[in-house]
């Protein structure tokens, strides 16, 4: 399983799409930084527990990112054929896709990771110079950073579970921007206590966003709820693609 | 010992079928033409035979096993599919190196591989710049990396050019000389007539013939080529009195096996007339025509 999960990796690495998705999912987090700081929020202002895990949700703000680079790593093997090589040399599909899963979970958390340090480095300063101390080993900096270990490479997983899912790699893309940044948008907006326990919803709550009042669940069960949505969708997705006809 | 046999395999795919009760084998230390025209069933066969596609009936083996149940198959089995298998934006040397880390091979065959083919200065390259011969080759280097004692190509001469095609052949001849066995398909007889030692036809997904090439070449046979503007009337009195014939045509038709004396009687028979007859021996072309296009008819 090794060899399979370094070769997973070593697939990502030596495609410059792959080191266009990390640049992306790199630059929302100043992004991220500057719109919770600047822009801020009426309802909970940056002297407020809220404020902050607002500010540090950045670390998670790839997510969206995280779930189409997971959708490349499965859907992407039938869009350049190189599935057929992958399945030539594992004909148990199965560990393929349980390789991708753990590459992909790898990924995450290194990406995770590097948001997290990048959102100290940057957040931590400014906050300062406003006259804001925050104290690093609080629950308003830790929770947001473990919850974005966790969602991001839950996203990652997510995606790969979809590009199972959904072979054409353009409309997994498609079917998931519309989903998270419409469907879910919409329904988090006007049904909050159905949009809480979307996925969206769910890794809002774990990274720290701020929502609508009363809107998202508590950190263990939108824990629980993510992971059951991308082990839903990774079981499903390799379940699919171990019955497809490779012609 | 490696020894390819298919047995009884089917695929369907809904209402389509494409491949259809087929039977053959390919013995080791020799050169196997899997040879029928486009959309015969060649590739659904050899992605049966490689675990890509599940048959709807039958097996298809390798030394006795399914090729999902070989222990390391890519150690064994070596398969040129498609000429893109590759990511575009990946280079070539790279790409190797990822199916050498997931095969678990030793990382010294990667340039082994491609010194094999001849691809040393192009490995750096990514693969989008490469011509369809290059990407054959790279196909070819991937099928190679497990050094396999079984070769799988499916039409490995397309795109390349007259000297890639003699250098495949001389691969491919020597691959089997030491003992290797190798399939290869191809929908043109001439372009594996010098290279394979065994044929086997097939069209519209059944079997036609399978036999060494030396006598599939003793079938050549002769017939006689008929002009006449009753051309239909003739081909179907032909076919009612058991003699093979096939229109090549708007005028004119080809019997097999035959002579102008019976082709006359028949003409009588029904009162054609006949502008020309041309008794004809048939080469090993015209054989794999005849026998691929009857079959395609009878359908």
């Amino acid at each position: 399983m090794r060899h399979l999960i370094n070769a997973e990796l070593l697939k990502l690495r030596t495609t410059r799409a792959f080191w266009a998705y990390v640049a992306s999912i790199v630059v929302f987090v100043p992004i991220s930084i500057v719109l919770s700081i600047t822009v801020g929020n009426d309802q909970n202002p940056l002297t407020t527990s809220e404020g902050i895990r607002g500010v540090f949700s950045a670390a998670s703000s790839g997510g969206l990112m995280a779930v189409l680079l997971g959708i490349t790593m499965s859907a992407g093997e039938f869009r350049n054929n190189t599935a057929t090589p992958t399945f030539l040399i594992t004909p148990d599909r199965r560990r393929v896709m349980a390789a991708k899963v753990l590459a992909g979970a790898i990924l995450g958390v290194v990406l995770a990771v590097v948001s997290a340090m990048l959102t100290v480095a940057v957040a931590t300063p400014w906050l300062h110079a406003r006259g804001i101390d925050v104290d690093l080993l609080s629950a308003d900096v830790i929770s947001p950073i473990a919850g974005a270990l966790l969602s991001v490479a839950l996203s990652v997983v997510f995606g790969i579970g979809i590009g199972g899912l959904i072979h054409n790699q353009t409309i997994a893309i498609t079917v998931i921007v519309v989903w998270t940044s419409i469907i879910e948008a919409l329904l988090t907006g006007f049904v909050p206590e159905v949009g809480r326990w979307l996925p969206t919803g769910a890794a809002s709550a774990l990274g720290g966003t701020w929502t609508i009042e009363g809107g998202l669940l508590p950190f263990w069960a939108a824990a629980l709820v993510l992971t059951g949505y991308c082990a839903s969708a990774a079981a499903a997705g390799t379940h699919l693609i171990t019955r497809k006809d490779m012609t | 010992m490696a020894t390819i046999e298919i047995h009884g395999l089917s695929k369907r795919f809904g209402d389509v079928s494409a491949v259809n009760g087929l039977s053959f084998t390919a013995q080791e230390g020799a050169v196997t033409g899997f040879l029928g025209p486009n959309g015969a069933g060649k590739s659904t066969t050899l992605r049966m035979l490689l675990g890509l596609v599940t048959p709807t009936e039958g097996s298809a083996t390798i030394d006795g096993n399914r090729y999902a149940d070989l222990h390391q198959p890519f150690r064994s089995v070596g398969a040129m599919l498609e000429t893109d298998a590759f990511h575009p934006g990946r280079r070539a040397r790279d790409h190797l190196r990822i199916l050498a880390t997931a095969a678990d091979l030793p990382a010294n065959r990667v340039d082994a591989v491609l010194e094999e083919v001849d691809l040393v200065d192009a490995g750096h390259r990514r693969v989008k710049g490469f011509s369809l011969g290059m990407r054959q080759r790279l196909g070819l280097a991937s099928a190679l990396l497990g050094d396999p004692r079984v070769l799988i190509l499916d039409e490995p001469a397309n795109g390349l050019d007259p000297d890639g095609v003699r250098w495949l052949r001389q691969f491919v001849r020597t691959f089997a000389d030491r003992g290797g066995t190798v399939l290869l398909s191809s929908h043109v007889l001439a372009e594996v007539a010098q290279t394979v030692d065994d044929v086997v036809i097939i069209a519209d997904g059944r079997l036609v013939a399978q036999s060494s090439l030396a006598d599939l070449a003793n079938r050549s046979r002769p017939g006689v080529r008929v002009r006449t503007p009753q051309v239909t009337a003739l081909h179907d009195a032909l076919i009612k009195r058991g003699i093979r014939a096939q229109l090549v045509a708007d005028d004119a038709l080809v019997a097999l096996d035959s002579t102008p004396e019976t082709l006359g009687l028949a003409a009588a028979g029904i009162g054609a007339v006949i502008y020309e007859m041309t008794p004809e021996h048939f080469n090993l072309e015209e054989i794999y025509l005849e026998l691929t296009a009857t079959q395609g008819a009878s359908r």
